[in-house]
């Protein structure tokens, strides 16, 4: 006989799961194998407390298995299975090491470390005060065989208790029962409809199990109970849950037991729900294992499915921080440079032009205060005199004026290489370049010497010929004016008068010469500072020039250099963004096939849960 | 400010001055305003619990009138306000404060009221006036079911019972972990916690409990006394009564028909009766051969239930024969008599504090959202109070005395009982004397408690948890004396 083809389907997922190195649902798929394969059929009963959850089990069984009373809570879960004599274990499982799952399976994976202790039947009621459930200590659970037809064919029912909570699902301890269960019996009672919290815990034990029955107890004590069935179905229909709903009555059913009274046992609705039982345990081989393998796989397949959706998607948004972006911020660093290169050629040019015509302006400026100065001294002192004195104090000041025009050029010069450095500043302190500009020391020498103007002097042969000619007229003049008194043309009188008018004409040509001194003087002293002028503002012109031009020079390096560099990291950058575009896409590439696969093996599962499942035999078969 | 000798005078005191200092805030002034002004109105006493624990029979026990639910066409769920009142009326209030007359038809299980043009979600309230007597000291607050303590829902609806109850009878059919936690949920701020004293829980339904055995109220006594000595019940409210709400409603409203109809099932033999008490389904089956049709029988069903059948009938057989004595074996069966006495107890005699107690939550729940300069001192004010008022206290002797967990014997427990106002906060009746004694008296005998329970306060051989006791009682007969030497 070949192997079911659920359980090839099963096989195929747990391979699918190693591949995908995913030991924790391989574990999980063959514990669901050991279990599928297992005849027995677990029936976990849940619900919220008080509902009746332990007298239903009795009622089931026909037995006083598990304890019920007033205010007695069960705090134990109770496994009820078949065996030849009546006996119950109390199975105390030690903390669980790495996994949670085993804790309060039904066997333990490692019986012999379990400690199990034997109780009396008739101490049964007295365990569930004396163990209260407390979280983090060791799990415990009952077990209790009683010899019934029922449980021989291979039912076993699992008591729980009552979850009182939030999130009943997370639960430890049902949760790890609920991994073990083939069929799940949610208990509620007929006094009232379903609350908002059973129909969650429905819905979610609908999702993973295919077999889940509302069993609606109490029905003997409510007048109305076919209303509160019929409106929990409607519940159960909104909600979009598939179970079906059993209203049942325990107290019936073991009243029917006592009195051996079939009619009100068929009353109890018992007989439907273990008509159910027992059908889902004869299908189990079949129906129940199909649709369970192929919930497991979907659920697999989702597990595996969703990491891999999650790096699909999460690819788009990784890209701002791959090597793209620094293939960006290469791109923006380039056209940065760019700007800023035009920006500093720009304020150089623009300094240097402003600097140029400040510095003559500067120079005439100190020219100009100096030939003023010069002008006022020769309009009073004689060149002939202090022309010594006057040559050492003309040189003294333009030398000054010269040294302090440079200096004022060296500083602007420094100013503008520091201005144009801030433009790329942000590359590095070391953008200035690595020599300054200093005042050349030959200024002094470089200030000519200013030469002697040609300077008339009044000898005393002048002198006596001026006084020679002035006094010849005015002799002249008083002695004939005298001879017509009858002196001689020479007397005292005209004596004197000559003598007089000597002495002015001697006075006045002493005076005109010393006026064409002092003009020659100042002649030549403009003559002198001209030149200076010239040649000095020839000098720092020229200085300037080379400054800008090695300024230029220095920048411009600088830049291609910067250029350089930023244009490697560029092409850097470019290349590992390509080379992680193709490397992504051949992840995706690899994605999208794994998905493929998965989905195959999804369709796959959906063709077992139909009856057919010929393309994975195929498959299977082609492989082999 | 000086502290006024009694709890509800220093609270008006805080009021004022809190509304002194919030005079330029129109919403604190007007909740401070609405505080003050219920010191004048009578108790509130708020109905909560999960869907279907029985809030309204638990109402029309306690009222003895079949009013309670009042239904909305929609089944949408407000809040109802039962208060006395000349005649009887309906109104219902829009969350914007206007209010109308609604047109009322009995339904078989209450109340429906006609909406007359209004959409349900535009009544925030409904207020039903009835003339009752029972209603004249407190006003009863049915409130729509609690969900959990953790949802959107659950949470406005225990803000509004914050806000607007001063006491609460809390609903539960098993005080499981989370009613535990709704009701933790209600304790908000200082005032709250350090005074725990307004919540009676009360295990409704008790007549369901080991499938409505005729035993099963006895049952739920004992439960409820389980509970009351679990310190997380203990927590959270004062006690835990048990309640079979169907009985007690029975009880109180059983006319001569009810009677008869019972009195005549009562006739048919036990054990052919108890066959069909199996269920509900085989006592309505027309096999029943009664002279009670299967339509009457239903209808008895649904008013009392099965165990309210096994129960009356049990109770016929066995000598109660006629309608009154029936009537109150039901009542008394019920627990609807421990649960008034509780209320009584807890919280009508304890009106005044209790009323200040949630003038004061409201006071401190101001001053902490909103503090302002000042706000710190009237804030150390309410810490005073707290720490100082002995009402808390005396409340809390109360409820350990009930279930005589403490151990004294059963005439001391009596006497503390007696002086720490459980029968009554009266002078005399705390002394135990009757009303016209004169304050000699009266002096007399609080000097000879305060002396004896000094000595038992200081009695080395008393437990920690009794010699804490005594000296709450001592802590009463000191005020009493001290009540008495001001007068």
């Amino acid at each position: 006989m070949t192997a079911p083809i659920w359980l090839d389907l099963l096989d195929e997922t747990t391979r699918v799961c190693a591949a995908h190195g995913r030991s924790d649902l391989i574990q999980w798929l063959q514990q669901k194998r050991a279990q599928l394969i297992d005849p027995r059929l677990r029936v976990l009963v849940i619900g919220e407390p008080k509902q009746g959850k332990s007298q239903l089990i009795n009622a089931l069984v026909n037995a006083p298995v598990c304890p019920v009373g007033d205010g007695t809570t069960t705090t134990i879960p109770t496994i009820v299975h078949h065996a030849e004599a009546p006996s119950a274990t109390l199975v105390r499982n030690p903390i669980p090491a790495q996994r949670k799952g085993n804790a309060s399976g039904e066997l333990a994976a490692q019986p012999e470390q379990a400690e199990r202790i034997p109780v009396a039947m008739d101490q049964l009621a007295g365990l569930t005060g004396k163990y209260p459930q407390r979280p983090g200590a060791s799990s415990m659970h009952l077990e209790v065989g009683v010899p019934r037809g029922l449980l021989a064919n291979g039912l076993i029912f699992i008591d729980t208790p009552g979850t009182d909570g939030q999130d009943p699902v997370r639960d430890a301890s049902i949760f790890a029962a609920l991994a073990r269960a083939d069929t799940v019996l949610v208990v509620s009672d007929a006094t009232r409809e379903l609350s908002v919290t059973e129909l969650n815990l429905i819905l979610s034990v609908t999702q993973s199990h295919t077999n889940v029955i509302v069993v609606l107890s109490k029905i003997d004590m409510s007048p109305d109970w076919r209303a509160v069935a019929e409106r929990n179905r409607k519940h159960l229909a909104i909600a979009g849950a598939s179970a079906p709903l059993i209203p049942v009555s325990s107290v019936l059913r073991l009243q029917a037991a006592r009195t051996n009274d079939e009619a009100i046992n068929a009353e109890s609705g018992f007989p439907d729900l273990i008509a159910r039982l027992v059908s889902d345990q004869s299908a189990k081989g079949d129906r129940l294992a199909r649709t369970s393998v192929a919930v497991a796989t979907r659920t697999v397949v989702e597990q595996l499915a969703a990491p891999l959706r999650a790096e699909l998607t999460g690819a788009s948004s990784s890209e701002t921080s791959g090597p793209l972006s620094r293939l960006q911020a290469a791109q923006r660093a380039v056209d940065d440079l760019r700007r800023r290169t035009t920006k500093w050629q720009n304020t150089l040019n623009d300094e240097i032009g402003d600097l140029l015509s400040d510095i003559e302006y500067d120079l005439r400026d100190r020219t100009r205060t100096i030939l003023r100065k010069v002008d006022e001294v020769f309009d009073t002192a004689d060149p002939l005199s202090g022309w010594e004195t006057f040559q050492d104090w003309l040189e003294e000041n333009l030398t000054e004026a010269a040294e302090a025009n440079f200096e004022w050029m060296v500083q602007r010069l420094d100013w503008i290489t520091h201005q144009v450095a801030s433009n790329l500043a942000s590359y590095g302190a070391d953008v200035l370049p690595g020599w300054s500009i200093r005042v050349p020391d030959d200024l002094a020498e470089r200030v000519p010497l200013i030469e002697k103007p040609q300077i008339e002097k009044f000898t005393p042969t002048q002198k006596v010929f001026t006084a020679l000619r002035s006094s010849y007229g005015g002799m002249l003049m008083f002695g004939m004016a005298t001879t017509l008194a009858g002196m001689p043309l020479i007397n005292p009188v005209s004596l004197g008068a000559g003598a007089i008018f000597g002495g002015k004409g001697i006075f006045d040509e002493s005076k005109s010469l010393l006026k064409r001194r002092q003009a020659a003087a100042k002649n030549s002293a403009q003559r002198h500072v001209d030149d200076f002028f010239l040649r000095l503002s020839k000098d720092s012109r020229d200085t300037a020039r080379q400054v800008h031009r090695m300024l230029r020079d220095h920048f411009a390096a600088l830049t291609e250099e910067l250029q350089a560099a930023i244009v490697e990291s560029f092409k850097t950058a470019k290349q590992e963004a390509d080379a992680e575009a193709a490397v992504r896409e051949q992840r995706q590439r690899a994605i999208q096939q794994t998905m493929q696969k998965l989905a195959i093996l999804f369709e796959e599962a959906q063709e077992v849960t139909a009856g057919r499942g010929g393309a994975l035999r195929a498959r299977l078969e082609s492989r082999i | 400010m000086s502290p006024a000798v009694r709890l509800d005078e220093s609270a008006w005191e805080l009021l004022h001055q809190a509304l002194d200092l919030y005079r330029d805030d129109r919403h604190a002034t007007a909740r401070l305003h609405h505080h003050l002004s219920r010191f004048e109105q009578p108790l509130r006493i708020a109905v909560a619990g999960s869907w279907r624990s029985g809030k309204s029979t638990l109402v029309n026990a306690i009222m003895g009138e079949e009013v309670a639910p009042v239904e909305i066409e929609d089944g949408r769920q407000v809040f109802t306000w039962y208060e006395d009142g000349p005649n009887p009326e309906v109104i219902a209030y829009a969350p914007d404060g206007t209010a109308r007359e609604l047109a009322v038809t009995r339904s078989a299980s209450g109340m429906r009221v006609e909406l007359d043009g209004w959409r349900s979600d535009q009544i925030d309230d409904i207020v039903v006036k009835w003339p009752t007597r029972t209603l004249r000291h407190a006003t009863l607050v049915d409130t729509p079911a609690v969900t959990s303590a953790t949802d959107d829902d659950g949470t406005a609806i225990a803000d509004r019972i914050l806000r607007d109850a001063d006491a609460v009878l809390y609903l539960t059919r098993d005080a499981r972990g989370a009613d535990l936690e709704f009701l933790r949920s209600l304790q908000e701020g200082s005032v709250a916690r350090a005074a725990p004293t307004n919540v009676i829980m009360v295990l409704s339904r008790a007549d369901e409990i080991g499938g409505g055995r005729v035993d099963a109220l006895v049952t739920a006594k004992q439960l409820a006394r389980r509970q009351n000595r679990d310190p997380g019940a203990a927590s959270v409210c004062l006690g835990v009564v048990a309640l079979g709400g169907l009985v007690a409603v029975a009880g109180r409203v059983l006319t001569e028909q009810d009677f008869v109809t019972l009195a005549t099932l009562a006739t048919t033999p036990r054990a052919e009766l108890e066959k069909f008490l199996l269920s509900a389904d085989r006592f309505v089956s027309t096999q029943f051969t009664t002279p009670i049709t299967p339509d009457a029988r239903r209808a008895l069903l649904e008013r009392i239930g099965l165990f309210g059948v096994r129960l009356t009938t049990t109770l016929i057989r066995t000598g109660c024969d006629t309608r009154a004595k029936l009537a109150a074996e039901m009542v008394r069966r019920s627990g609807l008599t421990e649960l008034r006495e509780a209320i009584g107890r807890y919280f009508t005699d304890r009106a005044e504090v209790l009323k200040a107690r949630s003038a004061l939550v409201a006071l401190e729940s101001i001053l902490r959202r909103q503090p302002r300069p000042g706000s710190v001192d009237l804030l150390a004010w309410v810490e005073y109070l707290l720490a100082s008022t002995h009402d808390f206290r005396e409340l809390r002797l109360l409820a350990e005395l009930q279930d005589s967990q403490l151990g004294f014997d059963p005439e001391r427990t009596a006497e503390a009982l007696r002086l720490a106002g459980g029968n009554g906060t009266a002078l005399a009746t705390r002394l135990g004397a009757d009303d016209d004694v004169d304050a000699g008296e009266l002096w007399r005998l609080g000097s000879e408690a305060l002396a004896r329970w000094q000595n038992q306060a200081e009695d080395p051989l008393a437990s920690l948890d009794q010699r804490r006791a005594a000296a709450v009682v001592v802590r009463s007969c000191e005020g009493m004396l001290a009540r008495l030497s001001g007068r």
